[in-house]
């Protein structure tokens, strides 16, 4: 009994001791609108975080294939892709067909440490080949009140849905 | 002869004198696969990026990432535009230049008519007839530049030569982005240099009334600083006119353009 009480004081404690963000996570819902067109190819598509000062903290996804379209993604490319080849393999996945994909960010940087809290920016990036670009942003809080939010549909992009809980 | 008439051309059309403006413009500013090949036009022109005279490529040179000078792999010499290829075989920032050595002209009159000698002021001595006023030997230097960069960018085809006019690239030509300042930095012989006027146009004035161009000058310790408002290529166009420390010539008559592209935000 006296250990059950022990152990149970320990976790409380455990448990307050951890920082507000560690529950905190950005659930992103983005789509990838059906286009009718002549030529379709799948668009290139990066996710990734920003701090305030514009500075890429964390890529959430990178769907792409050959590396000479990658430049393409213009914001993506300039911001992470052309300097870390590394992380750009490392977060590459398939190509995707249109609908609804969902993402998510826990607070961490790229190499897995918690960010500080403040302001941040979730930025989707697509671009199609013999198509267009479209950049959806939203700023958010991080270790903030839960909220929700929306960006209206581009033409490469349906509509943007951020929650963070 | 062509090489003669280039250079006559790249000594002269920059300067005010000549309304064509040399340019260099290459396929690609960013490129994101190793080993692509980069193509670049050459043309002089009162439009920007409309061709109207072909140049000759001989003087066209690309330094790679590394430092290294090289000339082009193939090139073409047309009647609008001129054209060359090479491979880009290294990843980092490319310089890709025309410039030809610095040519001195002197310039006087003689029964009433303004006329015109290759020859700097050593030379001008035994060439100038007897009657000749008004002399003045210029030196004049032009050059054309653009920059390219494979994957990540890097400094060293940017390094300056501390010869004539020149821009320091303090804001990297791969982060010059529509919406963001820019700053670069003037400098003659390596020097500062304040009051060098500055035309900065972009591409689709054939498209618009408004030709959209900008009078900047460099402010007294050399500094350009602008915004480029809108995506797409754009040409700087520099020129320098001054009394000159050469002991070879009175004055000196420097131009520079520099093609660039301001990114999508």
């Amino acid at each position: 009994m006296k250990t059950t009480i022990g152990s149970a004081l320990v976790g409380l404690v455990w448990l307050a001791s951890l920082p507000a963000q560690a529950q905190q996570q950005v659930e992103i819902s983005l789509e990838l609108p059906v286009i009718e067109t002549a030529q379709y190819y799948r668009p290139y598509v990066a996710v990734w975080i920003e701090d305030e000062a514009q500075q890429p903290v964390r890529l959430i996804a990178l769907w792409r294939k050959e590396p000479d379209w990658l430049k393409d993604i213009r914001r993506f490319w300039r911001k992470i892709g052309r300097s870390d080849t590394e992380l750009v393999d490392a977060r590459t996945g398939a190509t995707r067909t249109p609908g609804r994909y969902q993402l998510s960010w826990d607070g961490l940087d790229d190499s897995g440490q918690p960010v500080p809290a403040g302001q941040y920016t979730v930025l989707v990036e697509a671009s199609r080949e013999q198509g267009g670009r479209s950049l959806q942003r939203q700023t958010i809080q991080w270790g903030g009140n839960a909220q929700q939010y929306t960006q209206d549909a581009m033409p490469e992009l349906g509509e943007l849905k951020i929650t963070l809980n | 002869m062509k090489k003669l008439m280039f250079s006559a051309l790249l000594a002269l059309c920059s300067a005010s004198v000549c309304a064509h403006t040399l340019w260099v413009l290459p396929s690609h500013f960013v490129l994101s696969a190793e080993d692509s090949w980069i193509s670049v036009d050459v043309s002089a022109a009162n439009m920007t990026f409309v061709a109207d005279r072909g140049v000759n490529p001989d003087n066209l040179a690309i330094v790679f990432p590394d430092g290294e000078r090289h000339d082009f792999a193939q090139s073409y010499h047309g009647k609008r535009k001129s054209q060359a290829d090479h491979q880009l075989t290294m990843n980092g920032t490319y310089r890709v230049e025309l410039a030809g050595p610095a040519r001195y002209f002197t310039f006087f009159q003689e029964d009433g008519q303004r006329r015109r000698i290759m020859a700097n002021k050593k030379e001008r001595l035994a060439q100038l007839p007897d009657d000749a006023t008004d002399v003045v030997t210029t030196r004049s230097r032009g050059r054309a530049l653009s920059f390219i960069s494979v994957n990540a960018p890097n400094q060293t085809a940017l390094a300056l030569s501390n010869e004539g006019l020149e821009l320091k690239l303090l804001t990297h030509p791969a982060d010059v982005v529509a919406t963001e300042p820019v700053r670069w930095q003037f400098v003659l012989d390596g020097e500062p240099v304040a009051d060098v006027r500055v035309e900065l146009s972009r591409e689709g004035e054939l498209y618009r009334d408004d030709a959209g161009r900008e009078l900047l000058s460099s402010d007294g310790n050399g500094y350009l600083s602008f915004t480029p408002q809108v995506p797409g290529r754009y040409v700087l166009e520099a020129s320098l006119q001054q009394d000159s420390q050469d002991p070879l010539a009175d004055r000196i008559r420097e131009s520079l353009t520099l093609t660039f592209e301001a990114a999508l935000p």
